[in-house]
């Protein structure tokens, strides 16, 4: 009887869950073959378009000097955005998660802009902001400062369109953290700095990480706000994206692909550091 | 250190969280400001620590004028309900965090801040867990090492928020007890929060019980639960039978009151009693409690005795009919003033309700 009895039982259990099973390799299946195909094989496209010419020609293609002035410029944009947008992201997330005040919601719903509109609005804005015809235009030529079709104007576009990234990752965490920890630091007797320094950011520090990875990748990478304003001068305004643009347009297609490889790259990294700092937070 | 709260009021938005404080606490007194949530208990420490600005009044220590200093120069030592231990520091950080952050010239040493944190920690018995993280404790220990922090600095006042409010009661019973020891050892002015009359009663040498952003009476454990000065006081304070008079014309409502351990059940009519049958018996641990309902009116009470009585008059099961007589039946006026009907007649119209 016994016997019988269980042996009833397994092949129960194996009727009821085999459906379950295929389901669960059928989707394993498409989201593979989903990422398969947008996204590892484009990948591999990009390195092997860059190199199927030849290694000298890829460094070549990296190291002629409008490529080198791209490099440079992105770096720059890099270099100054994140710092800014570290810091304000940082008073923003704080502000609004550690302080009750009217218009709290208004607040949030504007840090979100960028996130909303497309680059090319953003790139749009600047240039009726400080373009020639623009409003502030007659004030900045008077004092002979250039904004579009140079340097700071892509430097204001991509702050505008990586706003976003580091206040969005920090806003959650510091919402639930709440402001316990910190009243108890300032009842022992720390100052403000002593506040922060040892209470908050630490408390923060994987998410403010996350966020600077993505708001790092994202400003090395844009185009669309970036096209707007920069003017397309060879060696002088264009960052790495433009650059690659810029080739592809002239046929130059190992160049471009070149190029673009970098990006890539930067990408793999940004993936590679963003696990990273996930398992980290998960850890703690 | 003592502290005098003047005519203190606060409030949050159009919400009145304290009206019109006025409290005396002498140095090395043991209070407890007791309330049910919204009672503006917890708005009241905050204000004595400086975590809130008030709208008017003044707070002294010592008779100097506290009222507009930081928090920093009260030198305050508060624990918060859910602690707010450093989560990334390790328990020896998190005791030695008020010694290290003092500007240089008035910060200890290493070896004596070293030295501090574990007499400290032995202080609270948990000298074995320095090196361990908050989330590696239990809520009792964190409990000890919130208050093992706090007094680091070397506070003139000790605040504690619902102290004992996320433990379990076993815990609850041991911490406080500690508690006491701690400022019998110190003698340091303590505050503490809560909302559990036992433990108010229990610990404190002084009871501020609090209701609506006011205080409604000030005085020892004995005082307020022997000669309560208002109802509110009364029926905060332990179980309560409440019998409402059916309202006549032109007359205010008058509520009277009585405990259930004051109402003496017998089997047989005695003096003046009222005849009630058993709805309820409850059994818990030492006391029982037994739930009544009045034949004449058909309204619930309670009655409350030792297991030992309990026993004596048994059997006593659901269904019985007893007699019930109500020994020390309180009433409160418009102008709270208090009247204790030992033996009244009122009660023969009296509609009962149970809390």
């Amino acid at each position: 009887m016994m016997v019988r009895e269980t042996t009833l039982h397994a092949k129960d259990v194996k009727t009821t869950f085999q459906p379950v099973l295929v389901t669960k390799w059928l989707l394993i299946t498409i989201a593979i073959g989903f990422l398969g195909i947008f996204i590892v094989v484009p990948l591999i496209a990009v390195f092997s378009e860059a190199l199927n010419k030849g290694i000298q020609l890829y460094f070549a293609a990296l190291t002629e000097p409008d490529a080198l002035s791209a490099i440079n410029l992105t770096l720059l944009t890099a270099a100054i955005t994140i710092p800014v947008n570290t810091l304000f992201g940082v008073l923003a997330a704080w502000a609004i998660a550690k302080f009750e005040f009217r218009g709290k919601n208004i607040l949030i719903t504007l840090i979100d802009i960028p996130f909303a509109v497309s680059p090319v609005i953003a790139g749009l804005v600047f240039v009726l902001l400080f373009g020639s015809q623009g409003l502030l235009g007659p004030f900045l030529e008077a004092n002979n400062i250039k904004i579009i079709f140079g340097v700071p104007g892509i430097i204001l576009a991509t702050i505008f369109v990586t706003f976003p990234f580091v206040v969005r990752e920090l806003l959650p965490i510091m919402q639930e953290q709440g402001t316990e920890e910190e009243q108890a630091a300032i009842t022992l007797g720390a100052n403000g700095w002593q506040m922060f320094f040892r209470v908050t950011l630490p408390n923060i520090k994987w998410g403010l990480l996350y966020g600077v990875i993505l708001c790092n990748a994202r400003a090395m990478g844009e185009f669309g706000a970036v096209s707007v304003v920069s003017g397309h001068i060879r060696g002088l305004t264009n960052t790495i994206p433009l650059h690659v643009e810029i080739l592809y347009n002239e046929y130059n297609f190992t160049a471009a692909f070149a190029v673009a490889s970098l990006l890539a790259l930067l990408a793999l990294l940004t993936l590679i550091l963003k696990s990273f700092v996930e398992w980290k937070t998960n850890k703690h | 250190m003592g502290i005098t709260i003047k005519d203190v009021s606060k409030a949050f938005g159009t919400f009145q969280a304290v009206k019109n404080v006025n409290l005396d606490i002498p140095t090395g007194d043991f209070v407890a400001l007791l309330g049910p949530s919204g009672s503006g208990k917890t708005t009241l420490l905050r204000l004595i620590a400086g975590l809130e600005g008030l709208d008017s009044g003044g707070i002294y220590f010592d008779d100097v004028d506290y009222t507009y200093k930081t928090i920093k120069e009260r030198n305050v030592g508060f624990v918060f309900q859910n602690y707010a231990l450093f989560k990334h520091m390790t328990i020896f950080d998190n005791i030695a965090f008020g010694l290290k952050v003092r500007p240089r010239k008035t910060r200890p040493s290493k070896n004596e801040i070293a030295e501090k944190v574990n007499e400290l920690l032995k202080l609270v018995q948990l000298d074995h867990l320095a090196n361990r993280y908050p989330s590696q404790l239990s809520g009792g220990q964190r409990q000890r090492i919130a208050l093992a922090r706090a007094l680091a600095v070397e506070p003139e006042v000790l605040l504690l928020d619902e102290p004992f409010g996320a433990l379990d009661a076993k815990v609850r019973q041991e911490l406080r007890h500690w508690l006491r020891e701690i400022h019998q050892k110190l003698n340091i002015t303590t505050i503490f929060v809560t909302h559990d009359q036992e433990e108010a009663l229990e610990m404190a040498d002084t009871v501020v019980v609090m209701n609506n952003g006011e205080i409604e009476q000030i005085g020892s454990p004995e005082e307020v639960y022997q000669k309560p000065e208002s109802a509110f006081v009364y029926s905060f304070l332990g179980r309560v039978n409440e019998f409402r008079e059916p309202e006549r014309v032109g007359e205010s409502e008058i509520i009277s009151y009585i405990r259930p351990h004051e109402i003496v059940l017998r089997k047989i009519s005695q003096g003046n009693s009222i005849i009630s049958e058993v709805s309820h018996i409850h059994v818990i641990g030492s006391t029982v409690r037994i739930e009544l309902r009045r034949h004449d009116t058909g309204d619930l009470f309670e009655a409350e005795m030792s297991i030992e009585q309990y026993q004596n008059m048994s059997p006593v099961k659901k269904g019985d009919i007893l007699h019930a007589e109500f020994k020390n039946i309180v009433v409160f006026n418009s102008e709270n003033k208090i009247t204790h009907l030992a033996n009244s007649g009122i009660r023969n119209s009296l509609k009962s309700k149970l809390i």
